[in-house]
């Protein structure tokens, strides 16, 4: 470490010790802001005190949470590490976030998708885990274009890092084709069936990003991802290396059986399970998945693919490609190197919460971790950051959620509408920098599903922008009053029974405020608040 | 006058969909059934041989660049239709990269794509790309205009070609000379993208109504109860107006 960057560490963990410790704000991003002015280059040389490897989580929806269920399934299994767990994703954030402690066996970090091109080159993770690319904030991230071009040009100037990409998901394989053809290592994970939910919009990626045909579907899950086919061309949905199976969603929350064959061609064409069968003997064990590939070797050889282990195929040390994408494109069949089932599950989530649960399992196994820590970590999960949060305000179950943009909005919706209680929704829409100034994407929510059964009793509008929500929700046939705040909302739904839950749904920049509110009006017991009707 | 109907044709929606446009076609449908009329949209689709005989507004909307660029091949093949109807009074609302294709061409980074040739304007591009909430003065609407623009190209009417309006806050089709959008005929173009007409009832009503008097020689539109729009169509203007 030389003086530049010691001092820059040295000025960044006294910023974090002072804000966090005297002044007792969380300095999720000044410290590493500090670090960075004195040191432009200081991640390149903090990536060294993390011995075991980092995994980079990005993707439009979904970052945060697997960002945090991973790592804490990894100090579930006894590693110490570093992660940005505010979501401070940018690369001051991911800076702040390495500050800490000499030495740690993990680094787990939530990227930005544009923010990549800064930290990938400089932290060199052994993996980066792509969620899903939908659109969002146009007026910022610009378009999917855009966004696609600069991971492709962020992992290709991180030549070690594997790329874990949702194989589902088209926009995401559109820049694993590209990365494969620099050489880049490519591991994918999907749903493996039909999960038979009723569809919603897709606003993006109806078409081959190949040959500008329509893409057909085998099935899909939600938004655009599932099992996608060019009638034209051959862009489809790779095989996957990790797959979910016997998928259940429903109020209860998400289960699955994980299914690994890295390096195989696990999906045929159609979708359905290929013909080389699962042994019965692996078929409905829960294993103590153990899939060694080693983060210290980085003389990945292009054309080496070991299989080894013991004899049942459960342990593999897998040092070299098993690229599927790239073996569908080159119509190579392979054998199967590893087979694992186990089974996960988390009381929270609708389907897009299998696809975080997913990618953290396959981070699990690709770590050389056990399942079960992921398990004890769900079983644990209590974010306290707003996503999916619950509240108990004068005995009304209050759930909070962080909804960004019209996909993610879609899939809220679809998640309380599975819970068949009555009930009423607040949400609140601002348009701050961090929100993007463009709130037209309110016309590419499913609110219309609303509307459709009697489950909801009242819908109500929040934010800076509640005139143009309420206006949205008026042309879907929803008479919304707009309420200023949580409370209000609160208020507002006082003569409910105390059964009907209320959901919170707000984008970026109203979270933490809502979340706080609900965390003081959960400790006052009783709700005096302004506008409640006074009883007699 | 109760069965009264209109016919909207949304063209190419899978692809020109890039920011809420999908919203102009539900106020449209909306405000026409509001008032007892009804109202058929039809979707055009890639491969379609739209005819524009029987269609009152038709509508296009926006799309990135690789998708604009496919729809403008398909649209080329129905340019005639389009221009007879456009000379014949027929409605058309086009938004954002739906404008640019009015004209007579437009430029895709630095390729240069021909437009339908609609309306004598062309679009080139400029740096850099003007983006924000945007005001406009027209004296089709009561209120005025607000709304979202976001765009690299830089759009120059023809001498013959009225502006929608005059920038009050934002950008517009230059950034310079305070004029927005386009006014020929019964054709609105703007580089007001996604849902232009939410917020801007006296757009959608002066649509409806340019739509009725050419298929009914009567623009007679009944009020409706618009204090949400209104509302937030205020609260834009004052924030931007101060």
């Amino acid at each position: 470490m030389g003086v530049r960057s010691f001092t820059a560490t040295s000025a960044g963990r006294v910023a974090r010790w002072a804000l966090h410790d005297v002044l007792h704000r969380s300095g999720s991003q000044l410290p590493g802001r500090i670090a960075l002015s004195i040191d432009p280059q200081a991640i390149a040389h903090l990536r060294g005190k993390v011995t075991c490897g980092s995994i980079v989580v990005c993707g439009t929806n979904g970052k945060t949470t697997t960002t945090n269920l991973i790592a804490a399934a990894l100090e579930e299994a006894g590693h110490v590490v570093l992660c940005n767990r505010d979501g401070a994703n940018m690369e001051a954030g991911v800076a702040a976030a390495l500050l800490p402690r000499r030495k740690a066996d993990w680094a787990v970090v939530e990227a930005d998708e544009l923010s990549c091109i800064h930290i990938l080159p400089k932290l060199r993770p052994t993996y980066l885990v792509l969620l899903n690319l939908f659109r969002d904030q146009l007026d910022r991230a610009g378009e999917i274009d855009h966004v696609q071009n600069t991971l492709v040009a962020s992992l290709a100037n991180s030549p070690e890092t594997t790329l874990v990409v949702c194989g589902d998901d088209p926009l995401s394989v559109g820049v694993a084709e590209r990365v494969l053809e620099l050489g880049t290592r490519v591991l994918t994970f999907g749903v493996g069936e039909d999960l038979g939910l009723p569809p919603d919009r897709v606003p993006e990626a109806r078409f081959c990003l190949r040959c500008g045909q329509e893409l057909q579907y085998a099935y899909r899950t939600y938004a655009q991802l599932g099992s996608f086919r060019c009638p034209s061309c051959d862009f489809a949905r790779p095989p996957l290396d990790f797959a979910a199976r016997n998928v259940r969603t429903n109020r209860e929350g998400v289960s699955f059986e994980l299914v690994c064959r890295l390096g195989s061609g696990f999906v045929d064409d159609a979708g359905t399970e290929a013909s080389r069968e699962v042994p019965p003997a692996n078929k409905s064990a829960v294993v103590a998945a153990r899939v060694d590939i080693p983060s210290a070797s980085r003389n990945v050889d292009a054309n080496s693919f070991h299989e080894g282990g013991d004899a049942n195929g459960m342990h593999v040390d897998s040092e070299g490609r098993s690229d599927s994408v790239e073996r569908i494109a080159r119509d190579v069949p392979a054998e199967p190197c590893a087979i694992v089932n186990g089974h996960v599950h988390a009381s929270f989530g609708g389907a897009y919460m299998a696809y975080n649960l997913l990618a953290a399992s396959a981070a699990m196994l690709l770590a050389n971790v056990e399942l079960s820590c992921l398990q004890r970590a769900l079983d644990g999960y209590d974010p306290h950051n707003g996503r999916l949060q619950h509240f108990n305000v004068m005995d009304r179950e209050v759930v909070l959620n962080l909804a960004k943009n019209p996909t993610g909005l879609n899939q809220n919706i679809a998640m309380l509408m599975e819970d068949e209680r009555p009930k009423a929704v607040y949400v609140i829409i601002n348009d701050d920098y961090n929100d993007g100034r463009d709130i037209s994407w309110l016309w590419d929510v499913d609110f219309e599903r609303l509307a459709l059964t009697g489950a909801v009793r009242r819908v109500m509008a929040g934010g800076h922008r509640a005139n143009d929500l309420q206006v949205r929700l008026k042309y879907a046939g929803i008479a919304a009053s707009i309420e200023q705040d949580v409370a209000d909302a609160i208020a507002c739904v006082v003569d409910l029974p105390k059964e009907h839950p209320l959901y919170v749904l707000t984008n970026y920049s109203a979270l933490a405020p809502a979340k706080s509110e609900l965390e003081r009006l959960e400790r006052e017991r009783s709700l005096s608040v302004k506008n409640a009707p006074i009883e007699e | 006058m109760n069965n009264r109907a209109l016919r909207i044709a949304h063209l190419y929606p899978e692809l020109l969909n890039l920011y809420g446009d999908s919203g102009n076609i539900l106020v449209l449908r909306r405000r026409t059934e509001w008032r007892n009329m009804e109202c058929d949209v039809r979707e055009v689709h890639v491969g379609d041989r739209p005819s524009f005989a029987d269609v009152d507004i038709a509508f296009i909307g926006g799309g990135s660049d690789r998708e604009q660029r496919i729809v403008c091949d398909y649209l080329l093949e129905t340019q005639q239709e389009l221009a007879a109807f456009v000379e014949d009074g027929g409605v058309l609302l086009a938004v954002c990269g739906g404008y640019q294709l009015l004209g007579h061409s437009y430029l895709m980074g630095d390729e240069e794509v021909r437009g339908l040739s609609l309306i004598d304007l062309y679009t080139d591009r400029g740096s850099p790309r003007l983006i924000g909430n945007i005001v406009v003065e027209s004296h089709i609407a009561q209120q005025p205009i607000v709304g979202y623009e976001n765009h690299g190209g830089r759009t120059h009417l023809g001498s013959g070609v009225e502006p929608l309006g005059r920038v009050l806050s934002g950008y517009g089709n230059d950034g310079f000379s305070g004029r927005e959008g386009c006014l020929y005929h019964n054709v609105v173009g703007t580089y007001i993208h996604g849902p232009l007409l939410p917020k801007n009832p006296g757009v959608a009503d002066w649509l409806i109504a340019r739509a009725l008097e050419r298929r009914y020689g009567s623009s007679e539109l009944a009020p409706l109860d618009d204090a949400e729009e209104l509302a937030a169509n205020r609260t834009m203007v004052n924030r931007m107006l101060g």
